[in-house]
């Protein structure tokens, strides 16, 4: 174990987990990246689909076609769009193979037990991409919009979120009740490892979102561009007044109501407050805090979510704002609803209630385009991802030179470098160069740029989509084999619970709402009817 | 120090579940949190009013 006198600014570079994610989240990105020079060599990460057992006739949701190659549906060039047409399930295979070689050099230069490694990860891949496919049902996944397209008259309208639990379930099973299987995968059951490197990833999607941008407003034509820009706008200003409301509220909740030490309130004050398992770990790292803390909250973020996902949208639908204010409603769920899959299915599920209230009230004569209220959720989200590692740099600062600091002692500005979580510089490094790009030959999605830009495209979206969320998938699959429920009852886990929902639902979702109101209030949705 | 090092860049492991401390015993308060927590709340309130005259769609329009 290094110690601060004689660390380099280099140490751990080949041997620690954080620098290991950005490694393999740069390399990803990377390949990813020489789509722009019409060179695809990403497509092949596989990506799951809702499926049936007996898709209706002329309906989707084939088993054959659960899992495929991103490429098939994002390639830019005609050829690699074919080859990775016909992938299918073997991108299972594809995807296996290049993450089992670049895992397993991690693995090896982190002096891990390599031949444990590799059977631990084999096991944990296969059961994850099970999962997956399970989580993927249309029961689980399809929304009460396309739930018919697969024959079905009730789903639970879960949609990507449904998978995340199951893994988590399915880890809680394998961690407490099969402690031998456990064991057998525990050298490959790394959640940190992996969540790290997806917050690499998530820097690819946060850098990708102004290409996605473009396209989506060219769809919705120029006059809902409009609106998305004001809400682009909108949004920014809302959620920076939000997050700093939100983190020293929770925070305060936490120490003094609860009564909980300085680093667990700090990391639940990030994971509540922001896009809560990435902030969460980037917190613990930032402030130092027990890996198991990041770990308790990532777990409490996951089940939570799904309930705001199952309760908000009825809620803002039929209670308040309503159609009245529709895009308040949006964008107080994006800032309330954590992780990206949960926030984008209640936005999906909010623009589904409302676009139908707002037609029946007014029996057709009002018609809202699809996705405008769902853009609004995401808009606040975006900017709230964008925090994660602005804050996590700024609390390394607080907790190394004023909290940490013993009096009397001389910390060198080193100290703050060694402090700060590695993979945050992955996530800021693949963010930027996707943002160069746009606004660089991308020509910020002028005629002359998309060309580019699709290209691009092609090579981001299987980073920040297909591997990112597998990433999630292994995260969650992790967590729960390493979890051991006796532990958490001595943790007094239950304990932080009550602090989530206290939080929650008495200071976090009426400050949302109060502060999309003030920045919402009165925008209007085009009406398609005329 | 050292142990403060170990404890953030290790991996997670079922032997790292360990938690019975990460929730009890709380630190007294100390002014350089009261000073995090004005700075957040003051940081908010600026770009409450800034963004409450810029931001076109903000209830002041």
């Amino acid at each position: 174990m290094a110690t601060m006198t004689n660390r380099k600014w280099y140490t751990g570079m080949l041997s620690q987990e954080d620098w290991w994610a950005v490694w393999m989240g740069l390399f990803f990105f990377g390949l990813g990246l020489l789509t722009c020079f019409n060179i695809d060599v990403i497509g092949w990460v596989t990506y799951p689909t809702k499926w049936v057992f007996s898709p209706p006739e002329g309906g989707k949701g084939a088993i054959s076609s659960a899992f495929y190659a991103l490429g098939k549906k994002y390639a830019y060039d005609p050829d690699a769009k074919a080859f990775y047409k016909g992938l299918g399930w073997w991108s299972i295979i594809w995807t296996y193979v290049a993450l089992t070689v670049v895992t397993t050099v991690g693995a090896a230069c982190m002096k891990w037990d390599v031949k444990k490694f590799v059977q631990g990860w084999t096991v944990l891949f296969f059961l994850t991409i099970a999962v997956w496919f399970v989580g993927h049902h249309a029961f689980f996944a399809a929304t009460i919009i396309n739930k018919h397209k697969y024959g079905l008259d009730f789903s639970l309208s879960l949609g990507g979120g449904a998978s995340f639990i199951l893994a988590l379930i399915v880890g809680l099973i394998i961690g407490n009740f099969f402690k031998g299987f456990a064991g057998f995968l525990s050298e490959a059951a790394k959640p940190e490892w992996y969540i790290k490197t997806a917050i690499v990833f998530l820097g690819v999607k946060v850098g990708y979102l102004p290409i996605k941008a473009a396209a989506t407003s060219m769809k919705l034509g120029k006059q809902v561009a409009g609106l998305t820009g004001d809400l682009f706008f909108a949004g920014a200003v809302a959620t920076i007044v939000a997050y700093m409301v939100f983190w020293p509220g929770v925070y305060v909740i936490s120490r003094k109501i609860f009564k909980l030490p300085r680093k667990t309130a700090a990391v639940l004050g990030s994971g509540i407050s922001i896009c809560g398992v990435s902030a969460a770990v980037a917190t613990g790292g930032a402030v130092r805090a027990k890996p198991v803390v990041s770990i308790m909250v990532s777990a409490l973020v996951v089940i939570w979510a799904v309930i705001e996902l199952i309760i908000l949208p009825g809620v803002f639908t039929h209670i308040w704002p309503g159609t009245s204010d529709p895009l308040v409603a949006g964008s107080a769920m994006g800032m309330a609803v954590k992780t990206d899959g949960a926030d984008a299915a209640a936005g999906e599920l909010l623009d589904e209630f409302l676009r139908t209230k707002i037609a029946t009230e007014t029996n057709g004569a009002v018609q809202w385009p699809e996705g405008i209220i769902t853009t609004s959720a995401v808009m606040t989200k975006i900017w709230i991802d964008m925090f994660i590692g602005l804050w996590a740099f700024v609390l390394a600062m607080v907790w190394v030179y004023k909290i940490d600091r013993r009096p009397g002692e001389t910390v060198p500005a080193s100290e703050v470098w060694h402090r700060f979580p590695k993979f945050v510089l992955g996530y800021f490094a693949a963010w930027w160069i996707y943002l160069a790009i746009f606004f660089g030959p991308g020509h910020a999605g002028a005629a002359e740029g998309m060309t580019l830009l699709k290209m691009a495209k092609a090579g981001a979206v299987p980073v920040e989509k297909g591997l990112r969320k597998l990433f999630f998938m292994l995260t969650f699959m992790s967590l729960g084999v390493i979890t051991d429920f006796k532990k958490l009852k001595e943790a007094q886990f239950g304990k932080m619970v009550w602090v989530y929902f206290v939080a929650l639902f008495l200071f976090i979702i009426p400050v949302a709402v109060i502060i999309a109101y003030l920045f919402h209030h009165g925008m209007e949705i085009p009406n398609m009817a005329g | 120090m050292s142990e403060e090092f170990k404890s953030g860049s290790g991996s997670l492991t079922s032997d790292s579940l360990e938690a019975d401390d990460v929730l009890a015993g709380a630190e007294p308060w100390d002014p350089v949190e009261t000073k995090l927590v004005l700075w957040s709340l003051a940081i908010a309130a600026v770009v409450l009013v800034i963004g409450l005259f810029v931001v076109p769609s903000s209830v002041l329009h």
